[in-house]
């Protein structure tokens, strides 16, 4: 399989970043930077993120809210135009194929952004539940992947990095808006949304394929006027496991449905039926089997991805599902999906590290506040 | 990538520095070329002093926000001192790494037999 590259790609390797295979894209996980002082940028001031690998498939037509709404989780009818949303698609058994983001722009033209591994799979599941069904079999589902390159500028000088394109009216959390800079046309049209997967108060930008490094480059300089750095997906993660947030293939999977992630609240039961509603609604009724939990480790080293997690009696209650060194807290932490029966009550857990047994507390998610909507300066 | 001529090296990229005569005293740490390829290190484990080690068996372990990574001796001998500063500042590893990151002192039971000078070393990295 050859490796796909955004059209950043020449500038991250000339920028000396470490690159990895993330779902089929060779990508940069750090910079000479390093990931510890990227989470700070984010933190402290703002760091410019390359996430164009991510997935994106447009649907539209009459007849798309409704569609999509027998396809995804979350509630879209309570969606306004301009705003986006969290959703989840599932297979029969309520497991996750994806999280992804809905960007509504109106009831007949949305835009999803899934992760880049899963983007041809839920396009393929989209394609094929619109032409089963003949009410929505004329509406136009397009695998745009390679259609936009997606930029996170994340931070609390974020606003002030996307302002330096132009007046952008004030975006409310996860509002976004379409815009063109009369200064800097060559950019072309832009869709700017007040969203992020850090935790901080951001943005997600979307421009034109092929527009794509010169904004990165006009991005770049101005991070740096306010002390911020250009961040690899390493940092990226290290952010998100801090607030918590699930990442597909570890706290999500097809095995394992939102409600055991902690997601309920991106799923409406109440709504009429979705792609495995049944099994959600059961799951619901007879409460889940397990639970995500955070885990602050008491002792020295990172309990990582899949290590066994026991209880106090060393009886074995579930396992790891990512794990790093939270570097606001200076301490390593852990997401884990254990038994939710065991998860009653429970206070410490111990975690097998390389044959070694180290101890964790649980703790209430996030592990840092977040400051999505109120964290500008 | 920094590779000082004065200091011998482990395949495993470990450097070594002081004469590796029997019963000479060495200090070892991990390389730049190490370091780098870690990020940035964030515990350190490292042996205790009095414990005895072999070339090319494990005496401690790093680890980074990425990944975790062992440390081969790279001679066999007497641990006589430990750096326990790098347990509080396990980046001195990154920032300096042939100075204020060096990770033990042994002292030696024989002269290790596969060691690379720095040009040997430069070879293996390239």
């Amino acid at each position: 399989m050859t490796m796909k590259k955004t059209p950043v790609f020449e500038w991250h390797s000339s920028n000396s970043a470490k690159i990895a295979d993330f779902g089929g894209w060779q990508m940069p996980i750090e910079y000479p930077s390093g990931v510890l002082a990227e989470h700070a940028a984010v933190r402290n001031f703002v760091g410019l993120f390359d996430v164009s690998h991510l997935g994106k498939i447009s649907i539209k037509g009459s007849g798309a809210l409704p569609f999509l709404n027998t396809q995804l989780t979350n509630d879209l009818n309570k969606l306004a135009d301009g705003f986006a949303q969290y959703n989840l698609i599932c297979n029969t058994d309520g497991g996750a194929i994806d999280d992804l983001i809905a960007y509504k722009n109106s009831e007949a033209d949305f835009l999803l952004i899934p992760n880049a591994a899963n983007c041809a799979k839920v396009f393929e599941v989209l394609k094929h539940s619109a032409v089963t069904k003949s009410e929505f079999s004329n509406l136009e589902i397009k695998n745009e992947h390679e259609t936009y390159c997606v930029f996170a500028v994340q931070g609390p000088a974020s606003q002030k990095v996307v302002e330096s394109l132009g007046p952008i009216p004030k975006l409310e959390f996860t509002q976004f808006t379409k815009f063109k800079s009369s200064q800097y046309g060559q950019f072309g049209e832009l869709i700017i949304c007040r969203t992020g997967y850090t935790g901080e108060f951001g943005y997600e930008i979307l421009v034109g394929w092929n527009q794509g490094l010169s904004l990165w480059q006009f991005l770049v300089e101005q991070i740096k006027n306010q002390g911020g750095l250009v961040c690899g997906l390493g940092a990226r993660d290290t952010l998100r496991t801090e607030m918590g947030y699930p990442l597909h293939g570890h706290e999500l999977s097809e095995q394992i449905s939102p409600l055991s992630a902690g997601l309920k609240w991106a799923v409406s039961l109440k709504k009429s039926e979705f792609l495995g509603s049944n099994a959600l609604l059961r799951e619901s009724e007879q409460g889940s089997y397990k639970k995500l939990v955070g885990l602050k480790i008491l002792d020295r080293g990172i309990a990582r991805n899949q290590m066994p997690v026991f209880d106090e009696k060393s009886n074995l209650i579930g396992q790891v599902t990512s794990g790093t060194f939270s570097p606001t807290l200076k301490t390593a932490i852990a997401l884990a999906l254990i038994d939710a029966k065991a998860a009653i009550d429970l206070e410490k857990v111990m975690i097998e590290v390389r044959g070694k047994m180290v101890g964790a507390q649980i703790v209430k998610l996030p592990f840092v506040p977040a400051k999505v909507r109120s964290g500008s300066n | 990538m920094n590779i000082p001529a004065d200091l011998k090296y482990s395949k495993e990229h470990e450097w070594i520095k002081g004469s590796v005569e029997k019963d000479a005293t060495v200090t070892i740490g991990i390389t730049d070329y190490a370091q780098s390829s870690l990020g940035d290190i964030v515990y350190v484990q490292l042996p205790k002093v009095g414990e005895k080690v072999s070339e090319g068996k494990v005496c401690g372990e790093v680890e980074s926000t990425k990944s975790v990574s062992e440390i081969y001796s790279p001679v066999s001998g007497t641990v006589t001192e430990i750096n326990s500063e790098l347990e509080k500042k396990p980046e001195a590893l990154n920032q300096d790494p042939y100075g204020s990151g060096w990770i033990a002192k042994i002292k030696l039971e024989s002269t290790p037999n596969s060691l690379l000078d720095a040009n040997g070393y430069q070879g293996l990295i390239a």
